[in-house]
């Protein structure tokens, strides 16, 4: 059988192959053949070639989280990776540029209105998690087209709290 | 003894005094805010009180609500815990009025080192060398960029009630202090219900080393050597161990009874803990005193074999300090790792979030405080911290191979955390070598993009995560997952149940 995860932003092949407990793996030129046993939900340890791995898996929505012999990879089903939000704004229609919560948390503060110019790197809105303020700021210089949040609201991550428009 | 405790707290720390409460034959009683219903402490203790909403001032800050908790339940004492209410002299004053005990120091002796700008005086009339800075809270904002001024750039915002970092910001140029004043009162105001802060000379590259120190309600005054805490991201600490690499027997001894004079003092009683600077010449300064127990309290509990929170229960009963300063030894050495739901790889944001999976490292040597479960819903209202990963060994090497060992066992899936940051902090020469100071983390990991996998098993992960999905194709659609519908020839043992997907 062929599956195919989306992990690091590529597309990443792998073929498995079934038979009387063992499996043949195939990924890229590397061919293996694999001894699985499973010892809880979500607990696999696998030998190959007299090597022992043991793999933990946690499964949500859209991903599968594996941890093994102490590394993560994170697999994503394909055309389902969302990957980390962390750049905290992508273009919208118009030219215009959102700017998205990075993380979960509370506004504390918008300190720009909308039509208001800004600076490059001026910080737009506080969101405070965790006890901690985190300041979003201008990725670049124009104005603020709209305004989407108000101090006090709680926000979602990916959640737009404002746009800005190029100058 | 008490018969019965509140624990005015949440997450690890709550677990932990809940233990101690156990072994003391103490009956804990817990409270919780909205969010933490599902909490690991309200699982572990006897009795649990709803206190309020998720955000903290309405409910673990809320005197009124934890009295009437108190009341309700019949406890004699309460712990703070950390944070919290836990240096919050009005919180004390008001259970010495009901007839609470306060399990930590009295009131006024709270107050005193609790304002930092007043315990610096009082520390300086003791002779004991503190770092320049503001002498009192000033009124308007003016004053600040005159004493910045006059004490020189860089200078350090403190919330004047503060602690674990919230409120601070350093400041290197005028023009950035207005913001940063105003932003260390809105974080001290949150954390704290005190706005005030106040301005130091912040000192580059400084070793930051604290003394636990334990008093009982007559004055006998005993401390448990140091903590090196000097790893820190955010001016909060994430690596701690004991002793400190810089440290020898003379210092050791020197700053000791410094901490001692400085807790007598202050006329304090209970757990506390003197923090200090230590420059490159290797003068040590006073820096505050944290009436509270530590974060980082286990390192001390296992080089000296004092449990810190029993000992914290007995004085608050009134017993005589049992220790004497003679009998106390450091024996090998210790580590701490601070578990946060952070992402390192971005700057330590915030992640707060369901862990979907949690295994937890074991072995000789290794303790875990931890407040966190598999399925914990980790919420956005309170500190981002989930355990602390604690080992003892022989000595520093081995500790820290023993730490490598058990945070490469350590699996929290579903949110970022800072285990595989720490690591690599563990395995930095620099770190191996005990040359640390509070620039390790900026100057060594800037720009941290995550751990290496480019040696890693990838390509058995990918086998393991397609033999994982044929397990679940071999199953009928729809059919119940009961283990007797769902045989796989993958399945040898245990019980067959999709976790976490549904």
């Amino acid at each position: 059988m062929e599956f195919e995860f989306l992990a690091d932003g590529s597309a990443k092949k792998v073929a498995v192959e079934e038979k009387n407990g063992r499996f043949k793996v195939r990924y890229g030129d590397r061919e293996f053949e694999a001894d699985a046993r499973r010892i809880s939900d979500n607990e696999l340890v696998l030998v190959i070639d007299g090597r022992t791995y043991d793999v933990l898996i946690a499964r949500d929505k859209e991903r599968k989280i594996l941890f093994v012999n102490g590394r993560e990879y994170i697999f994503y089903e394909p055309g389902e990776e969302s990957g980390r939000s962390w750049t905290d704004d992508h273009k919208g229609p118009g030219g215009g540029l959102k700017i998205n919560a990075p993380m979960p948390g509370k506004v504390i503060k918008v300190l720009v209105a909308e039509g208001e110019p800004v600076r490059k790197n001026q910080t737009l809105i506080i969101v405070e998690a965790m006890k901690m303020e985190n300041e979003i700021k201008a990725s670049l210089e124009g104005s603020v087209k709209k305004v989407h949040v108000a101090a006090g609201e709680l926000v979602d991550q990916e959640r737009v709290l404002l746009e800005l428009e190029a100058k | 003894m008490f018969k019965k405790i509140l624990i005015a707290n949440r997450g690890e720390i709550a677990v932990r005094v809940i233990r101690a409460c156990r072994e003391m034959g103490v009956s804990p009683v817990a409270v919780y805010s909205e969010a933490d219903r599902a909490g690991l402490h309200v699982a572990l203790a006897d009795e649990a009180v709803a206190i309020g909403p998720a955000p903290a001032a309405e409910s673990y800050l809320d005197m009124d609500r934890i009295v009437k908790a108190v009341r309700d339940t019949g406890a004699e004492a309460v712990h703070p815990g950390y944070g919290f209410l836990a240096e919050n002299a009005a919180f004390a004053r008001r259970l010495e009025k009901e007839g609470i005990i306060f399990i930590g120091p009295r009131s006024d002796a709270l107050e005193l080192v609790g304002d930092k700008v007043r315990a610096r005086q009082t520390m300086e009339k003791a002779g004991i060398p503190v770092i320049p800075g503001m002498k009192s809270i000033p009124s308007d904002a003016a004053e600040y960029a005159k004493a910045a001024k006059s004490l020189g750039y860089p200078v350090i915002v403190k919330a004047s009630a503060g602690g674990g970092g919230k409120g601070m910001r350093i400041v290197r140029a005028e023009a950035d202090l207005g913001p940063a004043v105003e932003a260390g009162q809105r974080e001290a105001k949150s954390a704290f219900g005190d706005e005030s802060v106040y301005l130091e000379k912040y000192l580059e590259e400084p070793r930051h080393v604290e003394f636990q120190v334990l008093a009982d309600n007559r004055g006998r005054t005993v401390h448990l050597f140091e903590r090196e805490c000097s790893i820190q991201r955010r001016h909060q600490k994430i690596v701690e161990e004991t002793p400190s690499p810089a440290l020898d027997e003379v210092l050791r001894r020197k700053m000791g009874e410094t901490a001692k004079k400085a807790m007598m003092a202050a006329g304090y009683n209970n757990a506390g803990t003197v923090e200090f600077l230590i420059d490159k010449n290797r003068n040590f300064y006073f820096l505050e005193v944290n009436a509270r127990l530590q974060v980082e309290h286990p390192v001390t509990e296992l080089v000296t074999g004092v449990d810190l929170v029993r000992q914290q229960i007995l004085a608050a009963a009134g017993e005589p300090l049992a220790l004497s300063q003679e009998s106390l030894r450091q024996r090998g050495h210790a580590i701490e790792c601070r578990i946060y739901a952070e992402d390192p790889a971005a700057n330590f944001l915030p992640s707060p979030g369901r862990i979907l999976l949690l295994r937890e490292p074991k072995g000789p040597g290794v303790r875990l405080d931890s407040g966190i479960y598999s399925g914990w819903d980790v919420p956005i209202f309170y500190d981002p911290i989930l355990a602390k990963l604690v080992v003892w060994a022989e000595d520093r090497e081995l500790a820290c191979r023993r730490m490598g060992a058990a945070l490469n066992e350590y699996a929290v899936l579903g949110i970022h955390t800072t285990i595989g940051f720490l690591k690599d902090v563990i395995c930095h020469p620099e770190y191996r070598a005990g040359r640390t100071n509070t620039a390790f983390i900026p100057k060594y990991f800037d720009g941290w993009a995550g751990e290496n996998k480019a040696d890693g098993p990838l390509a058995v992960a990918l086998a393991a995560a397609a033999i994982d999905d044929m397990a679940f194709q071999a199953r009928p659609k729809g059919a119940s997952r009961a283990k007797e519908e769902a045989p796989g020839p993958w399945q040898t043992l245990g019980r067959w149940r999709m976790g976490g997907a549904d």
